[in-house]
This record gives C-alpha cells, sequence and structure tokens, in this order.
C-alpha cells in the first residue's frame, strides 16, 4: 500500500494522463508508427484509407479502443485538410504528441508523395508522344466522373432538405459558375449554413 | 522569377489548406483557376494533365500541389508546396481536435458538422465543373465522364479498374487517330 498522500499523487497524474492521452498510449514508440503509417501510405492506392487505418491502429497494433477510433475518424473527416493526412496527425498526436503527428504524417504522405513524383517523371519522358496527353485526357474524364460521384454521395446526407440544398446550390454557383475566391466564399457561408443546421436540429428535436 | 512563382503558390496553398473541408476535392476549383487564369503558372492543357496524373496517383488528391510545385522548381517546389497545403489543415487538427472532441456533440458541434456539408458538396460540384471547362471537354469526353460517373456509382468497382479501361480505350483511339 502506498501512503495516502503518494497515492492521491498518483490518482492525479493518472487522471490528467487520461484527460489528455487515451491510456494505450506507451504501446507506440515513434519507430513503431512510422512504420505503420509508412505501410499504410504505401496501400493507399484506391482510397479506402480509414479501414486500412482501422486495421493497423485498432485491430493489429491495438494502440487505440473501437470508440476512440471512431471519435478520431470523425474529426478527421470534418476539420479541413485530407482525412487520412487528418487521421496520421490525430493517431500521431493522441500516442505520442507532437512527434509522432509529424511521424506519422510524414510517412502517410511519403509513400504517395514518391509515386506521384514518379509518375510524373514518366510523364515529363512521354510527354512528347499525343497519345500521352490522349490518356491523361481519359484518366481526366474518370477523375472529374469520381469527382462528381463524391459530391452525390456526399450530396446524400443533406437528406433532401431546402434550405442546405440551396446553400450547396449557392456555392456551387459562386465558386464553379461565377468563379468568385473560394476562401471568402467558404468562410461567408459558414455561419448562415450552421445556423441553418441548428436551427432545423432544433426543429427537429421539438418536432 | 521562379522563387516569387513558389511564392505565389505556396500563398495560394496556405488558405485553401485551411477551407479543403473534405480533401483536396473541394479546393480544385480554386487551384485551377488561380494556377492557370490568374497567376499563369500553367497552361490548361498542363493543368488537365497533373490533374488526371494525381487522380490516378495514390494516396490524397491534394497531392496535385507537389505536381504544380515540381513543375515551378523541381523536387523542393514540390516539397514545399506539400508543405503548404498540409501543415495549416495538420496544424488545425493539432490545436482544435481535442477540443472539438469534446464538443462535437453538442448541439452546436453536431449543427457545424451538418452545416459544413453542404459548402463541401457545393466546392466538390464547382471542381468538377472547373476541371471540366479547363480542359474543355468533346463530346466524347463528356460521354465517358457519365459512364465512368454512372459505373463508379452503380457497381463496386474501384476506380483503378476504370482508369486502367478508359486509359487503355484512349490510347488505343489515340494510336490509331481516332481522337
Amino acid at each position: 500500500m502506498l501512503p495516502l498522500a503518494l497515492r492521491r499523487e498518483e490518482d492525479f497524474l493518472e487522471q490528467r494522463v487520461d484527460a489528455s492521452n487515451p491510456p494505450e498510449e506507451p504501446h507506440a514508440s515513434l519507430g513503431s508508427l512510422l512504420v505503420s503509417f509508412l505501410k499504410l501510405g504505401a496501400s493507399s492506392f484506391g482510397g479506402g484509407m480509414a479501414a486500412w487505418t482501422y486495421r493497423e491502429i485498432v485491430e493489429r497494433r491495438g494502440w487505440m479502443t473501437d470508440e476512440n477510433f471512431l471519435q478520431t475518424q470523425t474529426i478527421a473527416q470534418i476539420l479541413p485538410g485530407a482525412n487520412p493526412v487528418n487521421l496520421a496527425v490525430y493517431i500521431g498526436l493522441k500516442l505520442r504528441g507532437l512527434p509522432g503527428a509529424i511521424i506519422a504524417t510524414f510517412a502517410m504522405v511519403a509513400p504517395a508523395f514518391t509515386v506521384i513524383i514518379l509518375l510524373s517523371t514518366v510523364y515529363r519522358q512521354l510527354s512528347a508522344y499525343p497519345e500521352t496527353h490522349s490518356v491523361l485526357r481519359g484518366l481526366a474524364c474518370v477523375g472529374i466522373a469520381s469527382t462528381l460521384t463524391m459530391g452525390m454521395k456526399t450530396a446524400r446526407r443533406l437528406h433532401g432538405q431546402t434550405l442546405p440544398i440551396l446553400i450547396a446550390l449557392s456555392v456551387f454557383i459562386m465558386v464553379g459558375v461565377l468563379r468568385w475566391p473560394l476562401v471568402p466564399v467558404v468562410f461567408a457561408s459558414i455561419p448562415p449554413s450552421v445556423l441553418i443546421s441548428y436551427l432545423l436540429g432544433r426543429d427537429k428535436k421539438h418536432g | 522569377m521562379d522563387d516569387d512563382k513558389l511564392l505565389g503558390l505556396v500563398l495560394l496553398c496556405v488558405p485553401l489548406s485551411l477551407v479543403s473541408f473534405g480533401g483536396g476535392q473541394t479546393i480544385v476549383a480554386s487551384l485551377q483557376h488561380q494556377t492557370v487564369d490568374v497567376q499563369h503558372l500553367l497552361t490548361s492543357r498542363q493543368f488537365t494533365d497533373l490533374y488526371a496524373i494525381s487522380r490516378a496517383s495514390p494516396g490524397p488528391s491534394t497531392l496535385i500541389v507537389a505536381l504544380i510545385g515540381w513543375g515551378i522548381s523541381g523536387f523542393w517546389g514540390a516539397v514545399i508546396a506539400t508543405l503548404a497545403i498540409f501543415i495549416p489543415s495538420s496544424a488545425l487538427i493539432c490545436i482544435f481536435g481535442s477540443w472539438w472532441q469534446q464538443h462535437r456533440l453538442s448541439p452546436w458541434g453536431r449543427a457545424v458538422e451538418r452545416g459544413l456539408t453542404p459548402i463541401a458538396v457545393g466546392l466538390i460540384v464547382a471542381g468538377g465543373l472547373a476541371v471540366s471547362q479547363s480542359a474543355g471537354l468533346s463530346l466524347f469526353e463528356i460521354a465517358t465522364t457519365l459512364a465512368a460517373a454512372a459505373f463508379l456509382t452503380l457497381t463496386r468497382v474501384g476506380p483503378y479498374p476504370v482508369l486502367g479501361t478508359v486509359g487503355a480505350l484512349y490510347f488505343c483511339l489515340s494510336a490509331a487517330g481516332k481522337i
């Protein structure tokens, strides 16, 4: 048995640790974070990154609980930035603080960065051939298609509500058709859009 | 000259990073407009090519800025552009992540989560339009886009088989002199 005063201090320390870091923190060394996220970064072909990350971080390494991971995923989706990168930042931060965040993010981006640079080098070598540009135009069509598909999938989350649809439409017109600068449009659209969501959410609760 | 261009790209990336709700696809409209029409860092043909490469590559579509940076000043241009697009949003996660985790279940937290969705939808579709217009799609290419979109929506096939098929088709048509 520890003396009472000492135990209190220990409890206090434990609470503080609990508040800022999840208990699974001690398992993750910076080296193993690097390895895990390099692997994840290299497997980021074709998306589905959240699922791969879940498999590695929760199931294989046991660094996070289910619930913690789900919360992390929501944060990664809602804050600006690419989802897989945000996941790496936040998981690294929770497991090992700032150094963890930097290492996980670097490891997540480095493989894709390398591939994209290699591809662009190949492109430069082949850009003299007319076929290269044709093939890339075809790929751009698929890229646009997947962008539109993603837009439609995200639009389903508007649940057919009139005002949010009008906001989506007006943002599209301002940025896509009128070519107004994106950053001010977004900042100006956030307050009314959030307010509308708040009021709609409240209506739903009361009605 | 190159330094000025690189600075222009960095100054473009940093604010975009902070509003890239949902990732690279939400900011592509602005990237296209700024790099092609305003700052003249790229021709629209180059932009279409780089867009295609970035969409066919693994990893976040945000990495198109690495390609633009590489075009301006090689390897370090790519590194600097990548840092400029990822550091601001990552810093936001570090600063607000835990705070947000505590407050996201409050009524206002939920309202923020839901309120960002329509903005992201508008931006994503605007990005699709910006790239289509910049590329000046032919009727055949519009048909390709619609077919690919239908395929991606209706089937569970991933993007790589679709990219491979369309790439092969366009190669054959181009080699045969049909497009």
